[in-house]
């Protein structure tokens, strides 16, 4: 007897969003990538369509980052105080289909960085790179209204992505996103109503569904993946449901998260039993990231050259299209 | 050592006390109640008094604003007599003369004839002139009897009773009228029970007392069971309210301290006996004319003003000591009416759905509806009943005293003085307010915060979430000790030359409270299925204020979405509901009825409550689509 699939029929699908621009387009990238759009659950391909494949980014910082660890310096050491090569290293060297600028500089703790001191990393980076880009400001919530429009400013037409906006803090980005036509990261604290109050608020200054993308706040894994899965599942359900103030793509600062926690950073002589350290962090931000990619996430934000390569590859295997039929 | 005399200024009442008791306990006792939100534990700041002469002791300075300390007051109950004592107590402290819903006041009219039409004037108390077979040597049945017969073939009662001190009287009374008799006959539960009997044929009044004890205020009607018209109506402030704001905190304080039960159980009988000889002396009545008392209350409050335990109805699984408590004689209770009347209490639904609620119900008659009709009574908790003829289900969701003042730095009571209505121009945020009895603002009431929360929001000056958008252009935005406020009324435009503000944690509170009832709404729908366009009457009863301003409450997303012309205001629909079943059996009977035909939906089971109460605490709802008449305003 023939196996017939059980469909779900949705009301609505996640809304796309388009990042970067072209030169006909008003702006200087080479390609634009669109994400969001699925009509279904995760790479349900027999029951509806999923036009865009997630997408994985690198993290660039504008400073050397002193906590890293060592495993890094053969891949970025020779770029950590040039955020425009390593930009660049990132899309050629190691495949990413966009890249994530964090003006951590700007953090008046590390180095204080001036809004032109960032607005001018940007731009460079923008120069070195023809892929779209996303800045995040330093995550002090009084500086990065300061830098985050003077960016905005400097880079009007590039249809960046911007982050991040805050329940507490939404308003200046909002703006500056509106006047330079950004993309917004609207960030939520693993909690499915700030989310959707947040588009809210931001919609409501009249930046378009359609420019925002959720950070619904994600934990690596063994440190609470579990609570940014389910948010990010009932995000989905949510939109899929109709509910267009949660039909956005997401984004998730997966490398960001993994390369926090010990299990990826200890060592094999402090840890014997736990294996060599790369490769256990290579694994461990990979895995988080297949997790995640599961609850729907649309940009993954990875730090391991070679765990993104593990992801775009899990990707290219999920894209693939199922069908029972036939 | 000589008992220490506390003088009140400007009262100029003293009182008698023993050393080490409180100036709260104090001026209680002196007649004059004091605001205390926080029950004497010195937390609230609001018993504020100026001690002129004399020595007291303080326990502790308590929470008191730096202000109100350097012009030289202190909190009454940390305050301890040691010896003789002048007090000066300021017209802020103050408990004043409240302003209880007493009906014909709201905005939305009032359709009482509607609302009850259905039952017929059948008064629980019923007075019949007898004439009484004489006996003779053949006919030689007893006197009660031969009573007994004559009033069955003026009433259909089932069994008489009457009272040992009435039958000892029965012999002579029947005499002397020359075996002419009126008889006055109470009737709950289908027997006839003799209240009165006098000799002759002359009419005696017959009066009735409707009473709705709220765990904030005490109302009471007096009303004339032979003609069923309504003589006098009273309210006041709940005097168990120096124990404690709510009904968790009562049932601590009854449970917990030392003669707790019995301090909650005298207030509130002190509380109706002063209404009592309030509303005797305006309408010129004697207590001896009262032979019914029908009182309607939540549950813990039903067991305390019967002096019972409301122990386990706190304690998981939440059990009160009775639902429908017997009838009583007015007597056992110390009410200063007829002793012989009869103190009836409507039966509760559940620990948390009382019998002010089955009142109210009765009230809006939807239990003999077909429409879909919902009923929202919203006091210090909000308890809502969703139904119609053929069901009904109720639930109570702890909203918190915020609609009542509770939790609100400038938050009050709806009394005189208390802010009411709001305006607020958008482009200057200059504030333009009104107030019950057009005086001095002194604070703000629950239909003024609603109107605060709609147009702080109309006006930009708060976002969706409640945050106070701190870059505004006006004085009025400031910082103040507890973070940013807005500041409604400045200083020298107010009653205690404070400025009146609304304060970050204030708007947090207003939010928490309506949604709360707006989640417990939700989750009423939910449990039968229905969406809220199947609402087909809503009915709104309280005491927050003089009058809800529908639309505002709409925005901020209290009440659902619908058409103005479904709502409707009632007041207070406890005492009203009383009234009712004073006068008719049939109602009386029907709200037996009611107490046991609502399903009680507990929302503390499961998490539907918390999801829905997190989606509400936003202006209006974090899902906008079921607020499609703001959606499209924006």
């Amino acid at each position: 007897m023939a196996f017939t699939p059980v469909k779900d029929k949705y009301r609505s699908k996640v809304g796309e969003v388009t990042l970067g621009a072209t030169r006909e387009q008003g702006g200087t990238r080479a390609y634009t990538i669109t994400v969001g759009g699925e009509a279904t659950l995760p790479f349900l391909h027999f029951e509806g369509e999923i036009p865009n494949r997630p997408v994985v980014a690198l993290e660039v910082w504008d400073v050397a980052p002193a906590d890293w660890n060592p495993c890094f310096e053969p891949f970025y050491g020779d770029v950590y105080n040039n955020p425009a090569a390593w930009a660049k290293k990132c899309v050629e060297e190691f495949g990413a289909d966009l890249v994530v600028l964090r003006l951590r500089g700007a953090d008046p703790d590390v180095k204080d960085a001036s809004p032109e001191d960032c607005a001018k990393v940007v731009k460079d980076v923008l120069a070195a790179v023809g892929c779209p880009l996303v800045v995040l400001g330093c995550g002090k919530a009084e500086k990065d209204n300061q830098i985050m429009p003077a960016v905005a400013e400097a880079a009007a037409g590039e249809n960046l992505l911007l982050g991040v906006a805050e329940q507490e803090n939404y308003k200046s980005l909002t703006a500056a996103c509106m006047v330079h036509k950004h993309n917004i990261i609207a960030q939520s604290p693993i909690d499915i109503n700030i989310c959707k109050q947040l588009n809210i608020l931001i919609t409501e200054m009249n930046l378009p569904p359609n420019r925002i993308v959720i950070d619904p706040t994600i934990a690596a894994l063994g440190y609470g993946l579990e609570y940014g899965y389910s948010i990010m599942e009932r995000a989905r359900n949510g939109a899929l449901g109709g509910d267009s103030m949660l039909a956005m793509p997401m984004i998730g600062n997966v490398g960001y998260e993994v390369w926090r926690v010990k299990e990826a950073n200890a060592s094999a002589a402090e840890y014997p039993g736990w294996g060599e350290q790369e490769a256990r962090g290579i694994l461990w931000e990979a895995t988080t990231a297949m997790a995640l990619l599961q609850a729907g996430m649309d940009i993954v934000v990875m730090r391991h050259p070679k765990a993104a390569g593990l992801i775009k590859q899990n990707i290219d295997e999920l894209m693939v299209k199922t069908s029972y039929e036939g | 050592m000589k008992t220490p005399t506390v003088l009140f200024f400007p009262d100029n009442v003293a009182v008698q006390v023993e050393p080490g008791t409180s100036l709260l306990t104090a001026a209680s006792m002196a007649g004059i109640e004091l605001k205390s939100n926080c029950g004497g534990g010195g937390t609230c700041g609001r018993c504020l008094v100026r001690v002129k002469d004399g020595r007291i002791r303080n326990i502790s300075a308590g929470k008191i604003a730096a202000k109100a300390r350097q012009a030289g007051l202190l909190l009454a109950c940390q305050a301890l007599v040691e010896g003789n004592v002048v007090v000066e107590i300021p017209r802020d402290s103050r408990l004043d003369e409240h302003v209880v819903l007493l009906g014909e006041k709201e905005i939305l009219a009032e359709q009482d004839e509607e609302l009850s039409g259905d039952y017929p004037f059948h008064p629980l108390c019923r007075q019949v002139q007898l004439t009484v077979s004489e006996p003779t040597l053949t006919g030689n049945a007893s006197d009660l009897s031969r009573l007994e017969t004559a009033l069955r073939r003026e009433l259909d009662c089932g069994k008489i009773h009457i009272s040992l001190p009435l039958l000892r009287s029965l012999a002579e009374v029947l005499r002397r009228g020359d075996w002419k008799v009126t008889v006055t006959v109470a009737q709950l539960d289908g027997c006839a029970d003799i209240v009165r009997l006098e000799p002759g044929h002359a009419s005696q009044k017959s009066l009735g007392l409707a009473v709705d004890i709220g765990t904030t205020t005490v109302v009471l009607y007096l009303v004339d069971l032979l003609t069923g018209i309504t003589l006098g109506k009273k309210g006041t402030y709940n005097k168990q309210a120096r124990y404690g704001d709510d009904v968790i905190s009562r049932i601590i304080h009854a449970t917990e301290r030392k003669g707790g039960l019995q301090d909650l159980h005298q207030a509130v009988i002190n509380t109706v006996n002063q209404l009592i000889s309030e509303l005797f002396a305006q309408s010129q009545v004697s207590g001896e004319d009262v032979h019914m008392v029908l009182v309607a209350g939540n549950t813990t409050m039903t067991h305390l003003f019967l002096g019972l335990t409301p122990k386990y109805i706190r304690l998981e699984p939440y059990i009160p000591l009775v639902s429908a408590a017997p009838p009583v004689r007015a007597a056992e209770l110390g009410l200063s009416v007829n002793p012989t009347a009869f103190v009836a209490c409507f039966p509760s639904v559940a620990s948390y759905v009382g019998g002010d609620i089955v009142s109210g119900t009765l009230l809006t008659n939807m239990a003999k509806s077909e429409k879909v009709t919902l009923f929202i009574d919203i006091g210090t908790n909000g308890e809502m009943v969703l139904g119609n003829r053929d069901w009904l289900v109720a639930a109570a969701c702890s909203a918190g005293p915020a609609f009542e003042g509770g939790g609100i730095t400038f938050g009050m009571r709806a009394m005189k003085g208390a802010i009411e209505r709001v305006q607020i121009d958008p482009e200057t945020f200059e504030v333009t307010v009104s107030t019950i009895g057009n005086m001095k603002p002194m604070g703000i009431c629950g239909s003024g915060l609603i109107d605060c929360l709609a147009k702080l929001h109309e006006a930009g000056v708060i976002d969706r979430a409640g945050k106070l958008q701190t870059d505004i252009d006006t004085p009025r935005m400031r910082k103040g000790d507890d973070g940013f406020e807005f500041v409604l009324v400045f200083g020298d435009l107010t009653e205690c030359g404070k400025d009146i503000v609304l304060t970050g944690s204030d708007i947090k509170n207003l939010l928490r409270a309506k949604g709360a009832i707006y989640a417990g709404i939700r989750c009423l729908l939910r449990a039968v299925q229905l969406e809220q366009e199947a609402i087909e009457k809503v009915i709104i009863a309280g005491g927050f204020g003089n009058f809800i301003n529908i639309r505002d409450a709409v925005n901020i997303g209290l009440l659902p979405d619908l058409p103005a012309g479904k709502y409707s205001f009632i007041g207070n629909s406890s005492v009203k509901g009383a009234r009712l079943a004073l006068l008719s059996q049939e109602a009386y009977r029907e709200a037996q009825n009611l107490g046991n035909s609502m399903t009680y939906l507990e929302l503390s089971a499961g998490n539907e409550f918390m999801d829905e109460f997190v989606s509400a605490l936003f202006l209006p709802h974090t899902d906008l689509s079921l607020f499609p008449t703001v959606a499209a305003k924006k």
